[in-house]
């Protein structure tokens, strides 16, 4: 049954060289006619005419241009199920849970040169739940391969029309409305969680400090939502958090301030230009889409130029895809910055490299072409940045996951035995559910007895 | 209200000896399928003369069998026949040991509403984010046993292919509840079961509406009732040991039964549809620690070198997926064409290429379903011991599979076992069940022929001794029943 | 050309910042000179000059009179292209996506072709003028959801009533064809059974011919009556007919939505079978796998959007930016639609990323511009830089399918459109957002 997998699952790093290329290190400027050296999974030498090891993979990049891998920070793929909906706050849920390594986004975004995608909970809760730094290591049928082993933990909240539909707006719910139904109640909601979770650490740690001393200490209830509230409030959990309007974006400031939490990125965060002084302040980071806006009211006030103005600020911004389809062109997404608001090439492509890769925790290892760094590059025919640029080989940790030249068409890890071949099996277009349908196990069937449509627009 | 201490342990000797009681009382007499106006004479049955298939690899070709008031007395090339045994002659028959299903909803009334399989819906006050344990699926403390109807059909459609024994759980969601292990014989409830009070059964069947419905939220749910029990279970030694200025411990059903699963009084049979849920259940086994028999694994031709060496026992589905309607009426000679003319470097570039696309998409579609159907074959070669079971399937669709798993490369010998042997090691039960030796119950299969054989039919299963005849009359629905039957 | 001295040609040649802002659009007579010219009916001409009177171009080339009077904008290092044409749209019709009482598209029922787009259009949406300021300056706007949802209009994207913006009288009848399979991969909740499906596509497929049939009596009994009512009873009312009517005349196209391999073959057929001349297809991702059936019917195609998932899970991966080439390869007439309303203004890289994936950029640019105006039978007015066509064009200081190209100015019907819209007066306001502050803001209170 070798048949169905295509490409011989390497999970060791391997050797390769890209010669000749010019390399857009992103963070030390752009090389011509430069060789990369990667051993061991890792970026070992920069230069020209490098020596490589016997049985380095020899690529030709002259007149070809290499990039960082990309990095999604605001993905849904790779997942068997995006968003418990019950509750609004579900901290304790993980991605990490359900990852799911057959999904064919991972080559589809590897095509588009992504190599770490942030793949998340859904936007239906406050306080949803932990999100999954991926590696697109196509091919495993592991899901533990596929993990950004060392990753930060993150976890994600939400703002705004999505919680507040959902849980207290929502027209046939037989359970009854829950709070938030307005933003006002979105705020209450994080409050008192931060303050129960303050509290249930407090009471932790007091009884760890009793029980050093006192065999009949007992211990607190044991509530695994708030464990993850303290580890929040530990600094341990990046905070992602999916906001529009400029209000909400400042309320959250507020409300993390006051539990001394400050490492926090924005996502979609439509509005952010508007309040970009208080968010360099804080130190906040965001992360946005190059030009969705007008699916619902609370990005009708949009600008396109969002992500210019936010750089020009000093926030440190991302362009993310939130969608199966957007993130298969996420270099092309950078590159609208420069027809709104002038980036630079630079400045451009950090939005889907360096950066992402900081609002994520791992830019030590990631989003740049530096030596030491993961061999994370993606090879394209022209410079990436220019509407007519076709990425050609994509690397992880050095070993080739894409090859527009050698891939076959039909690189499916799963096939189903008995569904009928040729079928028309339907789209995802830019401005398309985010959420592959694909993705989703039974999820209406969970609900079936709410009318409940929590994929349609959770964006 | 006092709470249960731990379900003591039912080991094999200790029920061999109830058994051996309970025996005094002729259940036989009760059980069998004769008018119950005549009078039984006897409650030893010698079937003389009959192929017997002691257990995978140890065949009589001719011998004789005999059990009394449902323990097996004798059984070789020769043997003693009893004065007062009913002789059945076994000329052209093969006898068996009984067939164990190792996890199933036999003989649970199947709920009222076809799309409800647990909880109440009721919609009245349901607080979404926390509902009680019934409305989220939660009951792992719902004991099977008071739920048993041996006049459940499910109970003689599962006999007639031959089984004689089943693990059966209420229907449900996430944790449906604590399995016995059932004869599929008895006049009630009570004289089915042979052990109570475990496995505990969990699935990834997320509550309907409210919390935990989905994957992620269901193995959060797990741990935190795991995390808290144990918690519960400290709490609650120190206040037996000394209550004194304690707060009363909480206690529930739940988190009690959890208490078990932490002492492994209670083992964990997970049923995975999937590849990825074993992966899963591998991960919360190996976070938690717990004893788990993973069953299912549909797709599990993914996860066999995972599971080899997972500290689980292993039941694999017998639910095999449709063949596609493509394929239905294409003859086996042009299926086995399309299969070798598969191309694995094709390329679709345009308009012309369409149809040789197709061909390789029904080649790699047969070479999928292939996985499926040899899954068996796989594990076995690996080394793995398994059992079978029909959980989340129909008891018509058992044959079809069978014959399936056969053909693509399980040995009947590893089928067997996978079905006696295995099943009772797996269930602690060797001692009583699982082959066909002295001094063991009288759980028997016979046929007229080879069991996994398409033509043969089953004559008669005997549970604990007593007699079922199969109707012979439209032919059998033993695992090897006919096609198109 | 350096992004900074684009912006400040911009604002020198067009006005100053502030004064754009109050800017009107308005006729006149302009000169562009020294452009390069990208006709795309008669090729490129370096060094040329566009004149541009009232809503015409009234003379093309490198050596013209420019008349006496004449605003000149120098086109020195810069580009003129004609307006692009984005055949799929449901823009004016649809302003927040989420907000029902905000979309006009999609009428109660199945058979409603009479509903009439146009008069729904809003002229002051605000998708308007940030889709014109990426050039595009005529769009396809559609009524969807239904069998027959509606009459769809080609609409200039200036104006401020509908009928001003009304480009051409083009309008269109839709029809979504019946569509065999389940038309998504995954299904939520119980699926249908293929028999199921099956029956529901045969009825569909039967309520259509019913509802063709009844058209064609209908235009009979109509066309007899209007020759001579005398003694006649008039016809009943029939709105729903009388939309259909004109496309069995071949007077107004069809445009027939359909996607998968199967549908259009079937809708080839349909077509054929009910002998329509003036029809076109729209959408049609799976156009490449017959597409030399759709080239031997002779029916042109709106392909789109570009920017799209492949249809099947064993497609390649850039099955759908490739499509609309292979489609021309095999000889199809094609124009690129974006789908989109919010985002039409991304025609442009849709046209870039069929052209990078094998339509090569000269028939991508005529995919968006004379292409659709030859399909719509608007090629004497619309669609190329020519003398005597409407002046619907744009100035860049690029490649316009490229992103780091900047939209200078714009023309439609003449008039000179300041670049303008929501999106930008929102960077101007909060690149610098504090500028006019003179006492510094506490960021955040300071307990915090």
């Amino acid at each position: 049954m070798a048949a169905l997998l295509f490409v011989a699952i390497q999970l060791n790093a391997q050797n390769v060289v890209i010669r000749n290329a010019t390399v857009l290190t992103v963070t030390q400027g752009t090389l011509e006619n430069t060789d990369v050296l990667i051993t061991g999974g890792v970026i070992s030498e920069i230069g020209s005419g490098l020596r490589a090891p016997r049985g380095t993979e020899e690529v030709d990049g002259t007149d070809k241009f290499l990039m960082p891998g990309i990095i999604d920070a605001h993905s849904h793929i790779a997942l068997s199920s995006i968003n418990e909906g019950s509750s609004p706050v579900t901290a304790e849920v993980s991605m990490e849970d359900v990852v799911n390594p057959y999904h064919i986004g991972i080559y589809r975004a590897l095509a588009g040169g992504v190599t770490t995608s942030h793949t998340m909970h859904g936007s239906a809760n406050v306080i949803g739940g932990q999100n999954e730094t991926i590696k697109h290591r196509w091919g495993t049928t592991d899901p533990d391969d596929v993990r950004f082993r060392g990753a930060p933990r993150t976890i994600k909240f939400a703002l705004g029309e999505n919680p507040t539909r959902n849980h207290g707006r929502r027209a046939s719910n037989a359970s009854g409305a829950i709070v938030p139904a307005t933003r006002m109640g979105v705020e209450q909601v994080l409050r008192a969680h931060f303050e129960n979770g303050q509290r249930y650490m407090t009471a932790w740690d007091a009884y760890n400090a009793e029980a050093a001393t006192n065999p009949r200490a007992v211990p607190p209830v044991y509530n695994d939502r708030l464990e993850v509230m303290a580890d929040i409030l530990r600094g341990e959990i990046l905070v992602h958090c999916h906001s529009y309007r400029a209000d909400e974006i400042l309320m959250l400031t507020r409300v993390l301030g006051d539990y001394g939490v400050h490492n926090i990125t924005f996502q979609h965060a439509n509005e952010a230009f508007k309040v970009a002084p208080e968010l360099a302040e804080f130190g906040a980071h965001a992360s946005v889409f190059a030009d969705w806006w007008s699916y619902k009211f609370e990005v009708y006030y949009s600008t396109a130029y969002n992500a210019a103005i936010l750089t020009r600020n000093g926030v440190v911004t991302s362009v993310n895809s939130d969608s199966g389809e957007l993130n298969r062109h996420l270099y092309h997404e950078a590159a609208k910055s420069q027809r709104y608001g002038n980036l630079s090439d630079t400045e451009a492509l950090s939005l889907v490299t360096i950066n992402p890769a900081i609002q994520l925790g791992i830019q030590d290892r990631v989003g740049s072409i530096e030596i030491g760094k993961d061999g994370d590059v993606v090879l394209f025919d022209s410079h990436p940045l220019s509407v007519y640029a076709i990425p050609e080989l994509t690397f992880v940790d050095g070993v080739k996951y894409f090859d527009r030249f050698e891939d076959p068409d039909d690189v499916r890890l799963q096939i189903s035995p008995s569904a009928s071949i040729g079928a028309y099996e339907g789209q995802i277009t830019g401005r398309d559910r985010v959420h592959d349908h694909t993705e989703v196990v039974n999820f209406f069937d969970l609900f079936s007895d709410i009318d409940f449509d929590i994929d349609s627009d959770n964006r | 209200m006092s709470h249960l201490s731990s379900a003591s342990r039912v080991n094999s000797v200790l029920l061999f000896g109830l058994l051996s009681i309970v025996m005094l009382v002729p259940r036989s007499v009760q059980a069998q399928k004769n008018s119950p106006d005549i009078p039984v004479v006897s409650n030893v049955v010698a079937i003389q003369g009959a192929r017997i298939v002691q257990a995978p690899g140890r065949v009589i070709e001719s011998g004789t069998i005999v059990f009394r008031d449902g323990v097996i007395e004798s059984v070789g090339r020769r043997v003693d026949i009893p004065y007062d045994a009913q002789i059945i002659d076994g000329d052209s028959l093969t006898v068996y040991a009984g067939l164990i299903d190792v996890l199933s909803n036999v003989a649970v009334p199947a709920p009222a509403s076809p799309t409800q399989r647990g909880p109440g819906q009721q919609q009245q006050a349901t607080n979404r984010a926390f509902p009680t344990f019934e409305r989220a699926g939660i009951t792992p403390e719902k004991d099977v046993r008071p739920l048993l109807d041996p006049s459940d059909k499910s109970v003689e459609a599962h006999r007639n292919l031959g089984f004689t024994t089943v693990v059966t759980v209420p229907h449900g969601r996430m944790l449906p509840g604590t399995a016995s292990i059932a004869l599929l014989s008895g006049s009630d409830a009570a004289a089915m079961v042979v052990q109570g009070e475990q496995p505990v059964v969990f699935e990834y069947q997320g509550a309907r509406g409210v919390y935990p419905g989905t994957p992620m939220a269901m193995m959060s749910k797990f741990r935190q009732l795991f995390r808290e029990a144990d918690r519960r279970m400290k709490v609650q030694a120190m206040y037996d040991d000394d209550p004194t200025g304690m707060t009363l411990p909480p206690y529930d059903a739940v988190h009690g039964t959890f208490g078990s699963i932490i002492n492994r009084d209670k083992r964990v049979f997970a049923f995975t549809r999937d590849a990825l849920e074993v992966h899963r259940t591998l991960s919360l086994q190996s976070e938690l620690g717990f004893d788990l028999v993973l069953t299912g694994l549909s797709g599990g031709f993914d996860t066999v070198d995972k599971v080899a060496a997972a500290d689980a026992g292993v039941a694999l589905t017998l639910n095999v997926p449709d063949k596609p309607e493509w394929a239905a009426e294409v003859g086996k000679d042009s299926l086995d064409q399309i299969l070798a003319a598969f191309d694995e470097e094709t390329r679709t570039a345009t308009f012309r290429d369409v149809e040789a696309e197709r061909r390789n998409l029904e080649a790699k579609q047969l070479q999928s379903r292939a996985r499926y159907v040899s899954m068996p074959a796989q594990y076995a070669d690996a080394g793995v011991s398994f059992a079978f079971t029909s959980y989340g399937m129909e008891a018509k669709d058992v044959t079809s599979s069978v014959r399936e798993y056969v053909g693509a490369g399980l040995s009947r010998d590893d089928m067997l076992a996978a079905f006696t042997t295995h099943a009772a090691d797996l269930l602690g039960l060797s001692g009583s069940m699982g082959s066909l030796d002295e001094g063991k119950m009288a759980n028997l299969v016979v046929t007229n022929g080879d069991l996994f054989a398409e033509k043969t039919k089953v004559r008669y299963v005997f549970v604990d001794g007593s007699k079922y005849e199969i109707a012979s009359a439209k032919g059998g629905n033993g695992p090897n029943g006919r096609r198109g039957r | 050309m350096n992004t900074f001295f684009a912006v400040l040609l911009a604002t020198l040649t067009f006005g100053q910042p502030g004064q754009q802002q109050d800017q009107k659009a308005r006729q006149g007579t302009f000169a562009i000179t020294n452009a390069h010219i990208e006709t795309v009916s008669d090729g490129i001409i370096e060094n040329g000059t566009v004149v541009i009177e009232g809503d015409r171009i009234i003379a093309v080339g490198a050596n013209v009179d420019i008349p006496a009077g004449a605003e000149i904008i120098d086109g020195n290092g810069l580009r003129v292209y004609p307006g692009m044409i984005d055949s799929g749209t449901a823009l004016g019709l649809q302003e927040v996506g989420s907000v029902a009482e905000t979309n006009d598209t999609n009428e109660v029922g199945e058979v409603t072709p009479h509903m009439d787009a146009l008069s729904a259009v809003n002229p002051n949406s605000v998708a308007i003028p940030i889709t014109r300021v990426a050039g595009i300056t005529t769009v396809i706007t559609e009524p969807s959801g239904g069998l027959l949802p509606g009459t769809a209009s080609l609409i200039n994207l200036f104006g401020y009533t509908p009928e001003q913006m009304h480009a051409g009288g083009v309008k269109m009848l839709i029809l979504q064809f019946p569509q065999k399979s389940s038309g998504g991969g995954f299904r939520f909740g119980p699926q249908r059974s293929p028999e199921e499906r099956e029956k529901r596509y045969t009825e569909a497929l039967d309520k259509l011919n019913e509802i063709w049939d009844r058209a064609e009596l209908y235009d009979r009994i109509s066309t007899a009556y209007a020759a001579d009512p005398n003694g006649k009873e008039k016809p009943v009312y029939a709105p729903e007919m009388d939309a259909i009517r004109p496309v069995l005349s071949g007077e107004r196209a069809l445009m027939v939505k359909v996607s998968a391999e199967k549908d259009i073959l079937a809708a080839i057929d349909w077509v054929n079978a009910r002998k329509l001349s003036n029809v076109v297809f729209s959408g049609v991702s799976e156009g490449w796998r017959v597409a030399d059936k759709l080239a031997e019917a002779g029916i042109a195609c709106l392909v789109g959007p570009v920017q799209a998932t492949p249809t099947r899970g064993s497609d390649r991966y850039d099955r759908a930016y490739a499509n609309v080439g292979l489609m021309a390869d095999a000889g199809v007439k094609v124009a690129i639609r974006s789908g989109d309303t919010d985002n039409a203004r991304n025609l442009s890289f849709h046209a870039g990323f069929a052209a990078a994936y094998g339509l090569g950029k000269e028939a991508a640019l005529r995919a968006v511009t004379l292409g659709p105006a030859e399909m719509f039978g608007i090629d004497e007015d619309y669609g190329s830089i020519s003398v005597g066509k409407k002046a619907n064009l744009f100035i860049s200081d690029g490649d316009p399918f490229e992103t780091s190209t900047n939209i200078l100015a714009l023309f439609i019907d003449g008039f000179n459109v300041p670049i303008e819209s929501r999106q930008i007066d929102l960077y101007r306001e909060f690149l610098n957002r504090d500028e006019g502050r003179l006492q510094p803001v506490e960021v955040l209170p300071a307990d915090h």
